[in-house]
């Protein structure tokens, strides 16, 4: 097979695994907006924290002489989640339940506010220089013709698209078919109305943030070990990309999220393969600004009915 | 003691303690190539200790605590407003505030420190982006996320014109308002059939979009180099520097027979912003007794009955976006006067957010709120310098703050309203003709 | 309806006049009285590069101490005073007002190129002396200023130092010039393209990446497509560390070059084993000159790292300008200026003398060989 072929494998699986970590951040911002329709501006931060609490998880367990990567791995998953869902929660009690019932604007700039306190209380707490840590999983496979370009899939982009697929089938099934699933897609279709029946519209409200943090926290300990860095600004940037890749896929929409994602990701890649790194955001940005002029409320977004 | 809530005491504490737990009671150090986790110092685990103290017995003792608030609360005496107004309609008391108002802004800079005359300009800057994120946001209720494009615009068509062609600051300034309006008028007439929160991305990502453009374009605009050496605006000709800078120029000092003094070039500049800020609020008072500031209002509470009353929602969206445009391209344009320099990197999102804070902050469409607003949001943290550190915290913190204790801002908008009584009072009082509210 | 208008533009004139007056006059503060020489420490405290501006504070303050405990300058003791800009050129000139309305005449700093350029401007109408540490874009020192000084290399002089060691020693079949389009890193890599293209060494990807940016594995598949054997980066060592990293899982077999500001232990930390053999340009690393020994004793004494490339340069910059107020008996900043252009000073970064411009005479740039500890040795010809 010719080598363009590999590069264009190798370009997609790039973009793929970009993609999937976009995509496991954007569903926090896409369930929070379904449900109460306010941009949290935080969850880019709320990210970032994941890496942190995982990276000191597992520099913990390393300087206890643990040397077993599982174990690792699954403490780094378990603890992160915990506290970063706790961090999730708290956001919400402290900076948005009080603004449930006032303009959307208002929550929108409680919610930057909140993102700049809390990558300033990161950086006070840890500083503001890059915390490394050298890579755990290393290796990958390699396929292609012997001799020229042959494409590499490392072991961690392979463990990035595997937890990624786990935790959406997790989601997928915890939506469509538990109690709390069901509780949560009456709150996106009328919260009013959810809160009639007797369902406490408060606490679903906190399950959406939790579950939301906790997806961001599974991406920040999946990223910080594929990247290896953190920083307390990583948030920002992920956080935006995130939010573009919700609004791709039609916010409020969870496996538009996912196709957000994983659109965004994949441009990116073969814009900086065939074209140049440097016009990376001006395509991606475009692209989402030439699909929100066909389908103005993403890809999968639902028509907004006019209400009266 | 039914009152004390010993179930919520504990939840929160042992929350505030998971919250702290990792992240500020442990640090991370690199150690060689390594990295090493180590207790946090001494002093923010008492922090901690305390924090988790104060959390427990505030929730302890809640209820108590939101009676007492809410006693102190009824017992703030109201300011009566009748008298004031009845000042303030007299009739020359008006001129004589905008005499005295216009004359304190002119003579003040000339009696403090130039430091302060510098922080003034900025915040001026401030406020006429304030204002004119006000119309788009405030009036016309269109989230605009990449409003600091339109001031990239202004900035870089005074740097290029200048560069390039040798425009003078006054030809620029109308220029650049100029052509921040086009963008505005161009990038605004595809997406605003877009609603809500879509509008919002979309225009995050054309702020980004010319942010980076200007950063790719070297050949140009110079990259991220930016554009240095952009002359500072000139009164008739005059110029402010110790040596005039074009041939035939004569410096201010020299033409007047004084003493060079750099605090000259600062308090004209300052001054300058002051005109600039005094015309944007004339014209913006101005449209807003038009028609069509009118309508923008008009949409921004109701899009569906303003369709119906045969406004053209398209039309009006787009006059606010290009208005609003024009002053960023003005605002931008003196801010690459007073800097002297631009490069990409003054043009950020958190830029957009910051202005955006500034509007909502003051109370959305309210002028007199904007301006405090952005006296605030410019002062604060120079008074906050001595914390430097902890500034960009208190920020955060503020902003969140206010949302939740002021959600309408500093000075909310006010407007004509009749407030129709409800019939209890009716019957009180038989029919009490209700005041007109003066809108701002 | 004129009236109605006139009496809105008035309270709002009102308003904003008392705002403006009462918050500004507060915030100004009082200019003292003068039984020290200040010196201000203009550099980020805060912001993603906050790590460069306390290598910085380190060596200016280290330097500050070390004059005070010898009997300061003409009879007075120094002190540092620190100004945060975040390496933002809107801060940087809020800060260059305020340095000039603290009635403050000598300043080291500025940090980012970006900052120092709008602020000197300022520096130089308010007769302030300036001397940046770690500034190195050419522009700061090419527009004829008096007061501007700088006591690090420059960008124009590194590129080509790059260039010619890739050209001599290196030798590259197909290279690559990548850079994190920002000031400093684009300005060393077009330097070194420049070079390069005139030795007849093919370029075959020149492209920009974004700072901050952390998945390079678009870029790195390209490189491995365009069999690059030789890659120069020009930028910082947070995305470089991640290209190494990435690249040598991705199986990318080529060589890596960086300027000073990819020359951080924390490289090391970031790419791990890939950081072997990477190549840097440097300053002499002044820290394992043997006569600065004691210097760096007082360092490690105080728990500080000295390690980093701005460290000594600032420490330099304190010093002339202090020897400069001793040699004129003076604290005039032009007298001063004068006396540093025309003089030669002892100081831990060598023999500096000043051109014209206010740049150093002579520094050089050397290049060195990193390893995968995060230590580095010079490189071989």
């Amino acid at each position: 097979m010719p080598e363009s072929f590999f590069y264009f494998i190798q370009q997609l699986l790039n973009g793929l695994t970009v993609g999937s970590t976009y995509a496991l951040i954007a569903i926090g911002y896409t369930m929070v907006y379904g449900i109460i329709g306010m941009i949290n501006f935080a969850h880019g931060e709320i990210y970032m924290i994941g890496s942190y609490i995982a990276f000191a998880v597992l520099a913990a367990l390393a300087m206890m002489g643990i040397d077993s990567v599982s174990l690792m791995l699954i403490s780094a998953f378990v603890i992160s989640i915990i506290i970063t869902s706790t961090y999730g929660f708290a956001v919400e009690r402290v900076a948005y339940r009080p603004l449930r019932n006032s303009n959307r604007l208002i929550a929108l700039i409680s919610a930057i506010g909140m993102s700049i306190f809390l990558q300033n209380y990161v950086r006070l707490a840890q500083g503001s220089r890059d915390i490394a840590m050298p890579s755990m999983i290393s290796g990958g496979w390699t396929f292609g013709p012997e001799d020229g370009f042959h494409a590499t899939v490392s072991y961690m982009q392979l463990i990035i698209f595997v937890v990624t697929f786990i935790s959406m089938t997790a989601l997928t099934l915890f939506i469509s078919r538990s109690k709390m699933g069901r509780a949560c897609r009456a709150c996106a279709e009328d919260l009013g109305m959810t809160g009639l029946l007797g369902i406490n519209t408060n606490q679903i409200i906190s399950i959406t943030f939790v579950i939301g943090a906790a997806l961001a926290a599974v991406a920040g300990v999946l990223l910080g070990m594929y990247y290896g860095v953190i920083n307390p600004y990583i948030g920002f940037m992920a956080g935006l990309k995130a939010f573009t890749a919700a609004v791709l896929g039609g916010i409020g929409s969870i496996p538009g999220a996912v196709l957000g994602g994983l659109i965004l990701g994949v441009t990116e890649a073969f814009t900086a393969g065939y074209f140049s790194s440097e016009y990376k955001d001006v395509v991606a940005f475009s692209l989402l600004v030439l699909i929100l002029l066909f389908r103005p409320t993403g890809i999968l977004g639902k028509p907004e009915v006019e209400k009266v | 003691m039914k009152s004390l809530r010993f179930t919520p005491a504990i939840l929160s504490t042992v929350v505030l303690l998971v919250l702290t737990s990792l992240m500020l009671g442990i640090r991370l150090e690199p150690s060689g190539v390594g990295l090493k986790v180590t207790m946090a110092e001494t002093s923010s685990l008492y922090w901690i200790a305390a924090g988790a103290v104060v959390v427990f017995f505030f929730q302890l003792f809640r209820a108590p605590i939101d009676r007492g608030m809410s006693g102190i609360k009824q017992q703030l005496p109201s300011v009566p407003k009748e008298p004031l107004r009845q000042i303030a309609d007299k009739k020359g008391f008006k001129t004589t505030l905008i005499c005295f108002a216009v004359a304190g802004l002119m003579i003040w800079p000339f009696f403090v420190s130039r430091g302060a005359v510098d922080l003034a300009t900025l915040a001026l800057i401030y406020v006429m982006l304030g204002l004119g994120l006000n119309i788009v946001v405030g009036l016309a209720g269109l989230l605009d996320l990449g409003y600091v494009g339109f001031y990239a615009v202004g900035a870089y068509s005074y740097a290029l014109l200048n560069q390039y062609l040798g425009l003078d600051f006054w030809s620029s300034l109308v220029l650049g308002g100029v052509l921040a309006a086009f963008f505005g008028f161009v990038l605004g007439f595809p997406v605003l059939r877009l609603r809500g929160d879509y509008l919002a991305i979309v225009t995050l990502g054309f702020g980004e979009i010319i942010r980076i453009l200007l950063n790719n374009w070297t050949s140009i605009t110079g990259g991220p180099n930016g554009i240095s050496q952009i002359p500072k605006p000139s009164l008739f000709g005059l110029e402010f520097g110790r040596r005039a800078k074009e041939e035939g120029n004569v410096p201010f000092h020299e033409f007047f027979g004084i003493d060079y003094s750099s605090t000259y070039k600062v308090i004209f500049l300052y001054i300058l912003a002051v005109l600039l800020v005094i015309a944007t609020l004339f014209v913006i008072n101005r449209l807003l007794r038009m028609p069509i500031g009118r309508a923008w209002e008009a949409l921004r509470e109701d899009d569906i009955a303003c369709r119906s009353l045969g406004l053209n929602p398209t039309a009006i969206k787009l006059s606010a976006f290009t208005i609003g445009a024009a002053f960023a391209g003005f605002a931008g344009t003196f801010f690459a006067a007073r800097q002297g320099f631009i490069s990409p990197e003054s043009f950020t999102f958190i830029e957009s957010a910051i202005i955006l804070a500034i509007v909502v902050l003051g109370g959305m469409g309210s002028q007199v709120g904007v301006i405090l607003a952005a006296v605030i949001m410019t002062v604060l943290p120079e008074f906050a310098r001595e914390f430097q550190e902890y500034r960009m915290l208190m920020f955060g913190l503020m902003m969140v703050c206010m949302m939740v204790w002021r959600p309408e801002g500093l000075m909310p908008m006010k407007r004509p309203h009749i407030k129709i009584k409800s019939k209890k009072s009716e019957t009180e009082s038989s029919v009490k003709i209700p005041s007109v509210a003066e809108s701002v | 309806m004129i009236r109605k208008m006139n009496k809105t533009l008035a309270a709002l004139a009102a308003l904003a006049a008392l705002a403006v007056s009462a918050a500004v006059a507060g915030a100004s503060g009082l200019a003292q009285a003068a039984d020290t020489i200040k010196i201000a420490l203009a550099g980020p405290v805060t912001g993603p590069v906050a790590q460069y501006g306390d290598m910085q504070f380190t060596g200016a303050k280290m330097a500050v101490e070390q004059i005070n405990k010898q009997g300061g300058v003409n009879g007075k003791q120094l002190e540092a005073v620190v100004y945060d800009d975040a390496c933002d050129p809107k801060q940087a000139v809020a800060v260059a007002n305020k340095i000039v309305n603290d009635d403050i005449r000598f300043v080291v700093g500025h940090l980012c190129s970006s900052s120092t350029q709008p602020a000197s401007d300022i520096y130089e109408d308010e007769g302030v002396l300036m001397i940046t540490a770690a500034s190195t874009n050419p522009d700061i020192t090419s527009r004829g200023y008096e007061l501007i000084f700088r006591t690090i290399g420059l960008d124009s002089l590194q590129g080509p130092t790059a260039g010619n060691y890739i050209v001599e020693s290196v030798k590259p079949k197909r290279m690559a010039v990548i850079h994190d389009k920002q000031q400093y890193g684009e300005g060393i890599a077009t330097a070194v393209k420049n070079t390069v293209e005139k030795a007849g060494v093919d370029v075959a990807v020149f492209e920009g990446v974004t700072p901050g940016d952390k998945d390079f594995s678009a870029l790195i598949a390209k490189l491995k497509k365009e069999n690059v054997d030789f890659v120069y980066y020009g930028g910082y060592h947070p995305e470089l560390g991640l290209i190494l990293r990435q690249g040598a899982e991705k199986g990318l077999k080529a060589k890596f070059m960086g300027p000073e500001g990819v020359g951080n232990k924390d490289i090391s930390a970031i790419a791990g084993p890939a950081s072997e053999g990477l190549l840097v340009t440097l300053p002499k690393s002044f820290d394992q000159d043997p006569a600065n020994a004691k210097l760096v004793a007082a360092f490690k004494a105080k728990g500080e790292d000295s390690t980093g490339p701005f460290v000594f340069p600032s420490y330099s910059a304190v010093q002339v300008m202090a020897e400069g107020m001793t040699l004129t008996k003076s604290e005039s900043p032009e007298k001063v200026a004068g006396a540093l252009r025309s003089n030669n000073f002892k100081t831990p970064t060598g023999n500096l003398a000043f051109d014209g411009k206010g740049d150093l005479k002579d520094f050089s740039f050397v290049v060195y060989e990193w390893h995968a500890d995060g230590t580095k040795s010079v490189a071989s010809k």
